[in-house]
């Protein structure tokens, strides 16, 4: 075990325990207290919030921006396989097992792909002029940040025998899971919560589901 | 706006850090939920009529959501307090204040249409609620939408109309209503207890639009319902949802709540008033603490009642003319009323013809949040409603139906600016048109 794997492990151990923070304090606070006489069901209205109302054809932000839409969903998913994949990555520095070399490829490839996609959002981010002026360093920093680790998920995984890719890949690791429950980056929980009382919000009035 | 102005000299220091801990609120998690998911994608922008207009940054929803959180950044989380320009985190003072009275009172409806739209699924129109909850806090509330809410609180109703000339409105209307109907049995009662029905009235009905109380008072008469007005709490309106006043707002809704109890309402009917149903249905009973202790309902659902019951019966070929649906934001977006409209108007008009975007996707008219009674921002008003004016021209329809009497108010003004030509009634009004007695 080297320095930077030990590194990783922390910050690993520390994000966990900064989200676990948000998360309790979010399930102790709770849901709203709402004394009015609900006209609709809220488990329903819930339900409708996390599938349905996410479908691009009921989101203005989704069918009047497609292109932005579909780059963000392939960025998202590829911010996930490379949280399962640096969970990975530090049960091999002990199990120490070699995924076949064209499987990594093949995930390179597509974490390629979510990178570029990042990549497009971030230069968007950069060039339009609107959308620059509202953002702040921590837009940059959380969009350049989880691209640069996914790009390096992506060289590590196809190149995983290289020594100086894997001390970047676990440096930049570091970074991203310290940055993580900081930066804007938290709304990987965040979200999960405001669909929750928007679907609340809506079904207690039986806005959603719609039929 | 001269006492908004001179109220940003200085921020009173006391007054400040109660507007603070508004943001610090551990009631429940929706607050903190909702300051720290908004991640600027900026997406919203096409939501909102402010932006469509005018194409100026400054009115897109996220940047109404990011000056709220700056300030909640910059004293409640850890990179706020120890690196604020990292994430913008701003401090609470006369600069930013400034920037939130034009934001949030001056360039919000409240419609939620980016709510819904939002890619995370942010409540935009509820931390805008609470910004202007932080700025009622150091008073710097509009002075012309202070003035409504003080003429509400002071009177009993936002327009300030003497008992007198409600009294004498509400005969009028009373001795109207027996010539059409050819009855002189037909009432319009006042304060009378242990009615079925309590019923609630926007004040610009007996100021400015009596016919659409005459219009309600012959709906009542054909399902022979027993039902009274107040003459002192008839005010279905609640402006103090809209300064973000909280003890303001409670105090209206209290003042109607316990005049139900008071004349022994079975059931309290709430007007055509699309905030003033959302601010006693959805918020009044959590102003008082309480669920209210009598059944609560709009008229239009009430109206849903009568016909699915058979207490009125209607006569759709009375209303041929082409008619086309404006859904008040606070009724059908935010008040699940879509179906229940849907239903009262397909039972009245032959003719329905909707505009694009309806229903709970309907563009806002553009007086809501307050915007009606805010003079100071009366050119914006009208000029984000020219989306709602374009809506109803490409309609074809030649009358407008709305339950809300501010969204007649504003779509007046609208036929008048943008010569529409068309004629706008409430609910009532085309239900009582289409009565077969």
């Amino acid at each position: 075990m080297n320095w930077y794997h030990i590194l990783a492990l922390v910050a690993l151990v520390a994000c966990i325990v900064m989200f676990l923070g948000h998360f309790i304090r979010l399930i102790r606070l709770g849901m709203p207290k709402d004394k009015a006489k609900a006209q609709g069901s809220t488990p329903a209205g819930i339900r409708y919030a996390y599938i349905n109302s996410m479908m691009p054809q009921h989101k203005e932000s989704a069918y009047l921006h497609l292109p932005t839409y579909a780059a963000g969903i392939i960025y998202h998913l590829g911010t996930f396989l490379s949280l399962l994949l640096l969970v990975y990555s530090l049960i091999n520095i002990f199990t120490h097992w070699a995924m076949p070399e064209v499987l990594g490829w093949i995930i390179g490839g597509c974490l390629l792909i979510s990178t570029l996609c990042g990549l497009g959002v971030l230069i968007k981010r950069l060039v339009k002029r609107e959308l620059r002026s509202f953002s702040n360093p921590d837009d940059y920093i959380s969009n350049g940040l989880t691209t640069i680790f996914q790009a390096i998920t992506a060289l590590f995984m196809a190149f995983p025998h290289l020594p100086a890719i894997e001390m970047v890949y676990f440096i930049i690791s570091v970074l991203f899971l310290l940055w993580f429950p900081l930066g804007k980056t938290r709304h990987i929980l965040y979200f999960f919560f405001a669909r929750l009382h928007l679907g609340y919000f809506y079904g207690r009035r039986g806005t959603w589901p719609e039929h | 706006m001269a006492r908004t102005l001179d109220a940003m000299k200085q921020i009173d220091p006391v007054k400040r850090e109660k507007a603070l801990a508004l943001l610090a609120d551990i009631s429940d998690s929706k607050l903190r939920t909702h300051l720290n998911s908004c991640v600027r994608c900026g997406l919203c922008a096409t939501s909102c009529m402010y932006y469509d207009t005018f194409h100026e940054a400054k009115y897109i929803p996220a940047v109404k959501v990011d000056i709220v959180a700056s300030i909640y950044k910059r004293y409640n989380t850890f990179l706020g307090k120890h690196a604020p320009k990292l994430v913008n985190a701003r401090p609470l003072n006369e600069e930013t204040a400034e920037e939130m009275v034009d934001l949030l009172f001056g360039s919000c409806t409240m419609c939620g249409r980016c709510v819904a739209h939002c890619s995370i699924g942010v409540d935009i129109s509820y931390l805008v609620h609470k910004g202007r909850e932080m700025l009622a806090e150091m008073g710097m509330v509009p002075a012309s939408l202070q003035s409504t809410v003080d003429a509400a609180v002071q009177t009993g109703n936002n327009m300030a109309i003497p008992v007198e000339e409600y009294t004498d409105t509400i005969e009028w209307m009373e001795e109207e209503l027996q010539d059409e109907v050819e009855d002189e049995n037909a009432r319009i009662p006042l304060d009378e207890q242990d009615c079925n029905i309590f019923y609630t009235l926007n004040p610009r009905e007996p100021k400015f639009f009596p016919l659409s109380i005459k219009a309600m008072a012959k709906i009542f008469y054909a399902a022979q319902e027993s039902w009274t007005l107040s003459t002192k709490y008839y005010d279905v309106t609640n402006y103090g949802y809209f300064n973000g006043n909280t003890a303001e707002a409670t105090l209206i809704a209290r003042n109607l709540h316990d005049e139900v109890l008071r004349l022994k309402g079975k059931r309290l009917i709430l007007g055509e008033c699309g905030h003033g149903s959302y601010a006693n249905r959805w918020e009044g009973p959590n102003y008082l603490g309480h669920s209210y202790e009598f059944d609560m309902i709009t008229a239009v659902e009430l109206m849903k009642e009568y016909i699915d019951s058979g207490r009125i019966r209607l006569d759709k070929s009375l209303n041929s003319e082409p008619v086309t649906i404006h859904d008040p934001c606070n009724l059908v977006r935010n008040g699940g009323m879509f179906n229940t409209l849907r239903y009262v108007l397909h039972a009245s008009c032959s003719n329905i013809i909707e505009m694009n975007p309806y229903g709970n996707d309907n563009h806002c008219c553009g007086g809501g949040g307050g915007q009606l009674a805010m003079s100071e921002y009366n050119e914006r008003r009208l000029g984000i409603g020219k989306i709602k004016a374009d809506q109803i021209s490409k309609s074809g329809a030649t009358i407008v139906i709305t339950p809300c009497h501010n969204c007649v108010d504003q779509l007046l003004q609208l036929n008048h600016t943008y010569k529409l030509g068309v004629k706008i009634m409430t609910v009532a009004e085309i239900v009582a048109n289409a009565l077969i007695l």
